[in-house]
């Protein structure tokens, strides 16, 4: 089957499951997961080298005739929404089923599948207000999807900093497809590199879609709608959404000629990003929190090798000379680096929301010892934790290394690149090291140690629902992990449908390298894991509380919190955190109480956005009275406002 | 023939300040009615050759303003029981005044603006902008919806003034639609004076403030 009858049935699979989804949740399940994977199939047949599938027809939506596009780039986003959607699916299905939730669970899966309709629809479109059409649908139908849970006031509050944020960006999306299609004369999207004169619009592009992919300092919706949402929107948001605003970035930049400082803006932006995403990510105590900010980080990440290519594509060497070369490792380890932060982000998420289901607490100081009663969930929250931390041998390594190899290619070109690329490459290897300290924490605080509440103490192993689709998210990664060669023609399709040149299917010769290396260190873990557990269940060996410390009667409460463990690197960063601290000292010799409370707070949001919005709510309430509902008064505004106008003219004729 | 008209033109612009300065309802509906019938016959004095089309509108414009507008104004007055304008936001004194520093800026103003010379000796300019700031006095300074009504009347009188300038220009036809637009508004308004009766118990338009947005 060509990839058009597939997605005609991935859209009817889609639809059918909204129309079943307020009565029938096994129906839903089964036309979801069946449009997913059709979904899927026709991606890969896009990615296994078919040919890009084109739909136009007469009939006219909002004005304007239909045109659909499937090429390869699009095709590598719509399989991350495919897979991470599917798994969503069947996550929720446990998660956020009826029984549990007979209030929003028809709701939430209404709008799921409109989600997954409308950026199916933003993946298609190649007509500018159509692209603009879905994306309003997914905004919104994410918001509706981050406050099921109305009743609470911080999901309330969260969904709608995220719908204020989104429609700032969405403001400039129209801007620039508006401005686009006054300038080009058509709503038709394509590339037009040779009108120099569009230049300019990439910095419109960049604000609208920079704050969906949550560039810093755009970033500031982004922590609290993923925290607050149901875990599996989380993970499709913080694994699929955000990355539409790369979607949008890449095709901005392939389509348009760019302006010269673009790719320089966007590596810096890259750079500060990762390392203040994942600042702020070790500074949380609040695991989804944690997790949202190193959302932040990892779009950083992609933010530098999408720079990266930029700038190797803008040395006017669009074949594959050595200039080319590494901006095209650059942008495959972005692209790559995409899929793996969809795998293994939604795979987080998941198990941040199996931990939240079974104690009900996404506060980390309040969890611990949940390995003995969750071991899958722990295991395979360590397995994401060591994928996004980039370490060998899982798959956050490949992309990284990609990266790297691509910003060392530059560093030795001794091209002008060179002086982005080698601040670029330490700030990604400081962002490596912190993000690796903040997966010790979380993942330590939650799974290790002793229960510190009654909560923690009494988890239960999440149901097979929900472990299923964590199983398959955690196979993928682990399938790009070890064969990193396989992987590379797929991405290479996607880079030759962005930068024609550039489609070079053969892997560098070390990724072969890389994959061998991943697969034995892959081995040796497994086997040291092994020969562990076998220690571990052998008769002679006495269980002990974790982090004693040699203490006669340990208490669950002498273990690290949340904040003492981050303390050392979070005072690096004091200067942008700027955490709030409130210190009781004992006094006296007998002293009754002390405390210390420490609190991060939003600091972009709280220190900056909120003064400014403070004095625009301000002016706007007292421009408010003005509108008190007395006809009388208006028509005297109407009075002066028309002797105003005359005495200008009177005024201005006489000049 | 100017003088004529001049005349009562000086009679509508007299007929303002009545309206400025009556605090009884039924006067000031007077006034209205009075400058309707005066304003309706000049297109008999404009036109030296008077056609049925002319003749009718004018008829027209005497019998809706004159009568068919006042008789439905008086029917809301009564159906609401009320007489006179209690607490007007801007006193008689102070709205007279305003009326008459108003109209001698109009003539003022008038003399500045580059008038075809057939009207530069006659009242229409400055009568209809007397007008038209009359009738915002009243819109703003009165709180009664019958007052309110008055004035938006007579605001729509100093347009019509304006518009015999343009009397060769603009078919009559124009002026008939929006002497329908008045009749049909004023109809209206009576029904809705008698529906906030009821249920408010008060035709102060100042305490209709909830209802916004």
């Amino acid at each position: 089957m060509t990839p058009g009858p597939l997605l005609l049935f991935a859209a009817a699979g889609l639809t059918a499951g909204l129309v079943a989804g307020r009565r029938h949740a096994p129906a839903w399940l089964g036309f979801t997961l069946a449009g997913a994977v059709a979904a899927l199939v026709a991606a890969a047949q896009l990615l296994l080298g078919g040919a890009p599938w084109e739909w136009r027809s007469e009939f006219a939506v909002a004005g304007q005739p239909l045109h659909l596009r499937l090429d390869a780039l699009g095709a590598l986003f719509l399989a991350l929404v495919a897979v991470v959607g599917g798994a969503g699916s069947v996550y929720a299905h446990g998660y956020w089923s009826d029984r549990d939730y007979p209030q929003s669970a028809p709701r939430g899966r209404l709008w799921w599948n409109t989600l997954l309709l409308s950026l199916g629809a933003v993946l298609l479109s190649w007509n500018g207000l159509h692209f603009l059409i879905a994306w309003e649908l997914f905004t919104v139908a994410a918001f509706f999807l981050i406050t099921l849970e109305n009743q609470r006031r911080d999901v309330r509050a969260a969904g709608w900093l995220y719908l204020a944020a989104s429609h700032l960006g969405t403001m400039c999306l129209f801007a620039f497809f508006a401005a686009l299609a006054a300038r080009t004369g058509s709503w038709e999207l394509g590339p037009m590199r040779e009108r120099a004169d569009l230049a300019p619009l990439f910095w419109l592009a960049l604000v609208g879609f920079g704050l969906k992919a949550g560039m810093f300092p755009l970033h500031i919706w982004l922590p609290s709608a993923h925290a607050n949402a149901p875990s599996h929107v989380s993970a499709i948001m913080s694994g699929v959404t955000i990355k539409l605003g790369i979607y949008g970035l890449l095709r901005t930049a392939g389509w348009l000629p760019v302006p010269a400082a673009a790719p320089w803006t966007l590596i810096v932006l890259g750079a500060v990003t990762a390392l203040l995403g994942i600042a702020f990510a070790l500074a949380q105590s609040d695991v989804k929190r944690l997790l949202a900010y190193c959302s932040v980080e990892n779009i950083g990440i992609i933010l530098i090798g999408l720079g990266g290519a930029l700038l190797a594509a803008a040395d006017g060497s669009t074949s594959l000379t050595a200039g080319a070369a590494w901006g095209r490792l650059a942008l495959a380890g972005a692209l790559l680096h995409v899929w793996n932060h969809g795998l293994f982000k939604s795979l987080l998420f998941f198990g941040a929301g199996s931990v939240l289901h079974a104690t009900g607490t996404r506060e980390m100081s309040r969890l611990g010892g949940l390995w003995r009663a969750m071991p899958w969930t722990a295991s395979l929250f360590a397995l994401g934790a060591v994928a996004i931390s980039g370490l060998p041998p899982l798959n956050g390594f490949v992309s990284e290394w990609l990266v790297y190899l691509g910003l060392f290619d530059a560093v030795t070109s001794r091209s002008p690149a060179a002086w982005a690329a080698l601040p670029a490459a330490i700030m990604l290897g400081v962002t490596g090291a912190l993000a690796l300290a903040t997966f010790v924490k979380a993942g330590s605080l939650i799974f290790l140690g002793a229960p510190r509440t009654a909560a923690a103490r009494d988890a239960h192993e999440c149901s097979p629902w929900m472990r299923g689709p964590m199983v398959a998210v955690a196979a993928a990664c682990g399938a790009i992990a070890l064969a990193p060669a396989l992987c590379w023609p797929l991405i290479a399709r996607a880079a030759g449908a962005w930068q024609p040149g550039w489609a070079d299917l053969t892997p560098p010769a070390s990724l072969f390298t890389l994959g061998g290396m991943q697969v034995a260190l892959a081995l040796l873990a497994f086997a040291a894991g092994f020969a562990l557990w076998r220690r571990a269940r052998a008769d002679d060996v006495t269980r002990q509380l974790t982090w004693d410390c040699g203490y006669v009667v340990p208490t669950a409460r002498m273990q690290y919190t949340s904040d003492s463990f981050a303390g050392i690197a979070g005072g690096w960063f004091a200067w942008i955190l700027q955490p709030q601290r409130r210190l009781r000292r004992p006094r006296g010799l007998f002293p009754e109480g002390a405390s210390r409370m420490e609190r991060v707070p939003e600091t972009v949001l709280e220190r900056l956005i909120g003064p400014v919005a403070a004095v625009v709510m301000q002016a706007s309430l007292a421009v408010r009275r003005l509108q008190h509902g007395r006809l009388q008064y208006y028509i005297a505004y109407v009075v002066v406002g028309l002797a105003g106008l005359g005495t200008l003219v009177v005024l201005g004729g006489g000049s | 023939m100017n003088a004529y008209l001049n005349l009562l033109i000086g009679l509508a612009i007299g007929l303002n300040l009545l309206a400025l300065g009556s605090s009884r309802l039924p006067s000031l509906i007077n006034a209205v009615a009075v400058q309707g019938m005066a304003l309706g016959a000049m297109p008999f004095l404009l036109e030296e050759h008077i056609n049925w089309m002319v003749a009718l509108v004018a008829c027209a414009t005497v019998a809706v303003k004159g009568f068919v507008i006042p008789i439905l104004l008086r029917r809301a007055m009564r159906t609401a029981n009320i007489e006179r304008e209690v607490v007007p936001s801007i006193g008689y004194v102070p709205s007279l005044l305003l009326g008459a520093g108003g109209t001698i800026a109009a003539v003022a103003f008038a003399r500045t603006l580059p008038l075809l010379p057939e009207h530069a000796g006659s009242l229409l300019v400055p009568g209809s902008l007397a007008s038209v700031l009359t009738g915002f006095v009243l819109l703003i300074g009165r709180s009664k919806a019958i007052s309110q009504v008055c004035g938006y009347l007579i605001l729509e009188n100093g347009i019509y003034l304006f518009g015999l300038l343009l009397i060769h220009a603009t078919p009559l036809l124009v002026e008939a639609g929006i002497l329908l637009d008045l009749t049909v508004g004023v109809f209206v308004i009576g029904i809705i004076v008698d529906r906030i009766q009821r249920a408010f118990d008060s035709l102060d338009t100042r305490k209709l403030t909830v209802l916004r947005e």
